[in-house]
């Protein structure tokens, strides 16, 4: 193809969309909603994972072991935990250790109150961390199981939260993605219909002049891939400016959420090449492939 | 070269349009076909550009097989074809220049062939002074002379003009098939169908007469200006 019939081709892509403003602005809107829809559903769950990763590093399980145990019966007891799959670190801390840790942590007017108790009221413990969050109580359970387990004692509420959260949000984006790419492809096809109309004279004389189909069919691409691409710079930019607000937000109450053991939200910068480059390639080939379903049809010699 | 073998065309509507039609233009030949409405011309000119095809029957046209043309070969077939229709089809956003110039866009020209060889054109059909005007800032007879600039525009082997007179005043019909004569003259075939007789009767030459699907007559007769 020569370099001049391109920059022909692509200025009549050019044209179509301006002679067929009103749908093309109609693609370029149900395009940009669809595109932030999805976009920040995306970001919302990756998010979501970055919090629980950072729970899952940070959340230990406390399991109380029986008093008085032998020390070989305890390390047997550290082996057969630390074997279990979900399982990562496990440590062992003594009651001399927990109750010198509390007596540091305490005021002194809080440690008068202790002032009478010669005998150390805490329980020896192992501390574990897991792998994975989800299965923390599957694990939990499993370890009660053991000899010489008093009980164990996990933060597993918050983190079952997300998990739900993440779980719910996977499967409604799921659907809104799949709806939003139906009702895109109806819209663009439309659209190029309407532009096909538009251009019926011309496309019949090209037929009979002996214009190849793809030759037909290139400036019909290039108005749903620009029209595409122009949807996803704007749905870049509402992108910015809505996680941009919520990062402040939660930047702002951070010290709430480390208490949690919530690590901060990605950076936008950090997310900003990949936002970037999703939105420009989902825009550009949902914008080709609407236009093709109509052009197909129709434009054949 | 255009040729039909035992060719017949059946519309779904169950019209026989064509019946067994035999008939073979030779390269460089101009022919009228004549024949009243509803004879099957039009059918005819659609089988050569392979709008359609024949329900039973062989057709080469320029040395293309019709029977055993792909799809996607007919472009190929149809950039040795030039074609001028009644109602004209020129595209009314653009101007004469580019009217002709888009033809050789869409065959992928080189652009300086299309700077020399668009205004060459222009100029053969006498309309160098409108080569900037639009469509609807001609006449009948105007439009119809680019509609067949376009058709020269990528020198074809073959034109067809489906009733090229049909739409503009009688004086100015005989300008345009003269313009087809002298384009005959350079060597290109020529098939215009017509159903007016006095022109027919004027220039002479060969004459196809379809009816009801049957070819009535194809004989060589002289024209009234030949004497
Ligand atoms: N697309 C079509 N479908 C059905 N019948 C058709 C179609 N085109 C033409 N015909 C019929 O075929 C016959 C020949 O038509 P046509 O070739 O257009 O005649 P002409 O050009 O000689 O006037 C007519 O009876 C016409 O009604
Ligand atoms: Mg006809």
């Amino acid at each position: 193809m020569k370099i001049s019939s391109m920059r022909y081709l692509v200025h009549q892509g050019f044209k179509g969309i301006w002679k067929n403003r009103m749908m093309s602005f109609a693609s370029f809107c149900i395009m940009l909603v669809s595109l932030l829809m999805v976009g920040i559903s995306v970001l919302l769950a990756l998010n979501i994972n970055r919090i629980i990763g950072g729970i899952e590093e940070k959340s230990e399980v406390v399991v109380q072991i029986a008093d008085g145990i032998s020390d070989a019966d305890r390390e047997q007891l550290k082996n057969n935990i630390g074997a279990l799959p979900n399982v990562n670190t496990i440590e062992f801390y003594s009651k001399e250790k927990a109750w010198q840790n509390m007596m540091e942590n305490m005021t002194a007017e809080e440690r008068a109150l202790f002032d009478y108790a010669d005998d150390n009221p805490l329980p020896d413990t192992f501390r574990l961390t897991v792998h994975e969050i989800k299965k923390m109580t599957e694990t939990t359970t499993q370890i009660e199981t053991f000899p010489n387990v008093e009980t164990t004692r996990s933060p597993t509420a918050f983190a079952d939260t997300l998990i739900s959260i993440r779980r719910v949000l996977g499967i409604i984006s799921g659907a809104i993605v799949l709806a939003l790419i139906i009702v895109c492809l109806i819209i663009i096809s439309n659209t190029t219909r309407a532009s096909v109309f538009a251009r019926r004279k011309e496309i019949n004389i090209m037929k009979y002049v002996g214009a190849k189909n793809s030759f037909i069919r290139i400036p019909f691409f290039i108005e749903g891939m620009v029209v595409g691409v122009l949807a996803a710079a704007g749905a870049l930019a509402l992108t910015k400016f809505a996680y941009e607000g919520v990062y402040a937000i939660f930047n702002d109450d951070f010290t709430l959420w480390s208490v949690l053991g919530v690590s901060n939200l990605y950076p936008f910068e950090d997310l900003f090449p990949y936002v970037a480059a999703s939105y420009a390639i989902a825009g550009a080939v949902i914008g080709a492939v609407g236009t093709s379903f109509s052009t197909g049809k129709h434009l054949n010699v | 070269m255009v040729e039909f073998k035992d060719v017949s065309v059946k519309y779904s509507s169950g019209v026989d349009a064509l019946n067994k039609i035999n008939l073979k233009i030779e390269d460089g030949d101009f022919a009228f076909v004549v024949g009243p409405s509803g004879a099957g011309k039009s059918t005819l000119i659609k089988l050569v550009l392979k709008e359609i095809d024949a329900t039973s029957g062989e057709i080469v046209v320029n040395g293309f097989n019709l029977n055993k043309l792909r799809r996607r070969k007919i472009p190929a077939l149809r950039r040795t074809i030039g074609v001028v229709f009644q109602d004209f089809r020129l595209i009314p956003t653009m101007t004469v220049y580019e009217n002709v110039a888009f033809v050789l866009r869409v065959i992928d020209a080189p652009a300086k062939y299309i700077r020399s060889r668009v205004p060459y054109v222009i100029n053969l059909v006498g309309l160098s002074n409108k080569a900037k005007s639009y469509p609807t800032e001609l006449s009948g007879g105007e439009q119809q002379r680019v509609a067949l600039a376009r058709a020269l525009v990528n020198d074809p082997k073959l034109i067809i003009a489906d009733e090229p007179t049909g739409n503009i005043d009688p004086a100015l019909s005989y300008e345009i098939v003269g313009l087809l004569k002298g384009i005959n003259e350079c060597g290109t075939t020529i098939l215009m169908v017509t159903h007016e007789h006095d022109l027919v009767r004027h220039f002479g030459g060969r004459i196809i007469n379809i009816n009801s699907g049957n070819i009535a007559f194809d004989e060589y007769i002289g024209g009234s200006n030949e004497d």
